[in-house]
């Protein structure tokens, strides 16, 4: 344990190395945010309106809350481990008394440490500037089922960001390529980062629902709105803990055949 | 390079631009032989765009079923805004892709030997590497970007100032490009600083009537989305005036003016390093 707290705070310390490149990094999380908000601000001028079962209070919480619900669930340092794989930079991990798993799980956590502080910030700023009506929970249960969505989250995207980034082991060029069709562009739109899926049609949206990525973003800002509550928040929990579980046995299955085939090109 | 090509005669310059249109083929043609040896990654790529294409225009699709307009467009109109964005978008991508590959050059002072070449240095490091997956979407984009149109019922002025605007917005593109190069030379970041002008340009996704003052006026002035995505729809719609066209050909030919000057400012700040 005392090894993965050093990991902690090296990775902390790490992330302030570069500080131009997290400064432009959390920028970029901003200006996504700017388009989203004015979308949505524009179809709701009129605050009576009601679309897609949302109020304007409701929408604009809701894409509020996306720069924040990122910052613990899709901030992630794992997306180098492909790149890892693909050097043969892998080797120098293999060799060391460390669970490559838990080293990177650790590098996550500290990576969202530091941008959920940034990000809180940025919320501050931003709800400053541009006064948007805000939907505060104040229900303990409301927030108990939020926490806990979040954490189911987080490692959902965990074993989908290493089941991605196993790709190298057989096709060292791919990692990237793979990794912009399924974090850049599936995760970004499926999981409701872009807009709230239920504005999709119902057969649609209900698919959505049985496939793990509405989980990652969508799921818990509507559990935060008091959206969905009682026997559906478990059924949402329990289909998300099944794809926790699944994703995680893949992930364990897909590495140890990657790591046979493994053949540290470039070391 | 720049004075040099302006006190050549008229045929002189007709010379040297079929000179450089056969570097840029060349350069092209080499860019996509590469890019070929690497066809599972083309084909993930390619179908990664389409497919975040595929479900923005679904998006826009549902949200439009259930609002009608937006900002006072019909669905037709904001789709057509969409689509301008991505003409622009996917143009400037496809002529200037080898920005994204400029920083291992100035960080391991491979410059160097760009700059020795008898060739315009910013040429080649602004069009050196054309990339052959949006060439691939272009005509299909033009196709949607033609079907759309025709249902907006624009007349031939219309069609033809259309035209003129979306050259117009890749000639602010350019500006921007050679701003980035120019940037990354000085402070070695050119990652960040391309994405963030990616996600500036995002914001003219939707017509820029939606955002609030100041951003709308900063979008439409100073970092001149507007200018170069919304305004040639407005144009095909007949919602702009004389003025704006001069205004938004003014802000064009700045733009490239001061990121040539920037340009040139740049590369008396090289150190060649690493080399």
């Amino acid at each position: 344990m005392k090894k993965y707290f050093s990991v902690f705070k090296i990775s902390f310390q790490q992330e302030f190395v570069y500080r131009l490149n997290f400064i432009m990094w959390r920028l970029r999380n901003v200006m996504q945010i700017f388009l989203v908000f004015f979308l949505w601000d524009t179809v709701f001028s009129d605050p009576k309106r009601v679309v897609f079962g949302y109020d304007r209070e409701k929408i604009l919480t809701y894409v509020f809350a996306i720069l924040i619900v990122k910052a613990f669930v899709l901030s992630a340092r794992a997306v180098d481990v492909a790149g890892d794989i693909a050097r043969g930079d892998l080797t120098n991990y293999l060799l060391k008394p460390v669970s490559y798993f838990k080293y990177w799980f650790t590098r996550d956590i500290s990576s969202k440490s530091l941008n959920l502080l940034f990000a809180a910030v940025e919320f501050s700023l931003l709800y400053l500037i541009l006064k948007p009506p805000f939907f505060f929970q104040t229900n303990p249960l409301s927030l108990i089922a939020f926490v806990v969505s979040i954490a189911v989250a987080i490692f959902i995207f965990f074993t989908l960001l290493f089941i991605v980034s196993a790709v190298p082991f057989w096709a060292p060029g791919m990692g990237w390529g793979v990794h912009f069709l399924v974090t850049v562009i599936i995760v970004e739109f499926l999981s409701g980062s872009l807009f709230p899926i239920n504005i999709l049609p119902g057969n649609i949206y209900r698919f959505l629902l049985l496939t793990p990525f509405p989980y990652l973003i969508f799921f818990p800002i509507q559990v935060y709105l008091g959206n969905i509550e009682g026997f559906e928040f478990f059924r949402g929990l329990l289909t998300a803990v099944f794809w926790s579980v699944l994703l995680w046995f893949a992930m364990r299955a897909i590495w140890k055949k990657g790591l046979m085939a493994y053949q540290a090109w470039g070391r | 390079m720049e004075k040099r090509f302006n006190g050549l005669s008229s045929v002189g310059k007709m010379k040297r631009t079929s000179y450089y249109f056969k570097v840029w083929l060349k350069m092209s043609k080499n860019a996509f032989s590469m890019m070929l040896t690497h066809r599972a990654a083309l084909y993930i790529f390619l179908f990664g765009k389409i497919l975040r294409f595929g479900f923005f225009i679904a998006f826009l699709y549902f949200m439009l079923k259930g609002t009608q307009t937006l900002a006072g467009y019909t669905s037709n109109q904001v789709v057509f805004f969409f689509l301008s964005f991505n003409l622009v978008d996917v143009l400037a991508q496809f002529l200037f892709r080898e920005v994204y590959r400029f920083r291992p050059l100035v960080v391991s002072g491979d410059l160097d030997l760009v700059l020795a070449k008898p060739l315009s240095a910013l040429f080649r490091v602004l069009m050196g590497g054309a990339d052959i997956i949006d060439l691939i979407t272009i005509p299909p984009l033009i196709f949607a970007i033609y079907y759309v149109a025709g249902s907006l019922g624009p007349t031939f002025f219309q069609g033809l100032l259309y035209i003129v605007l979306i050259l117009n917005g890749l000639l602010i593109a350019t500006a921007f490009h050679i701003a980035v190069l120019s940037l990354g030379i000085i402070t070695l970041e050119i990652d960040h600083t391309i994405m963030i002008y990616r996600d500036i340009t995002n914001l003219g996704r939707f017509p820029v009537d939606i955002y609030r003052q100041p951003l709308r006026g900063v979008l439409t002035y100073l970092i001149p989305v507007g200018i170069m995505m919304t305004l040639p729809a407005k144009a095909l719609m007949g919602l702009v005036s004389p003025l704006g066209v001069g205004i938004s050909l003014g802000l064009a030919a700045a733009g490239i003016f001061l990121s040539l000057r920037f340009w040139n400012l740049a590369l008396r700040q090289y150190t060649s390093a690493s080399s």
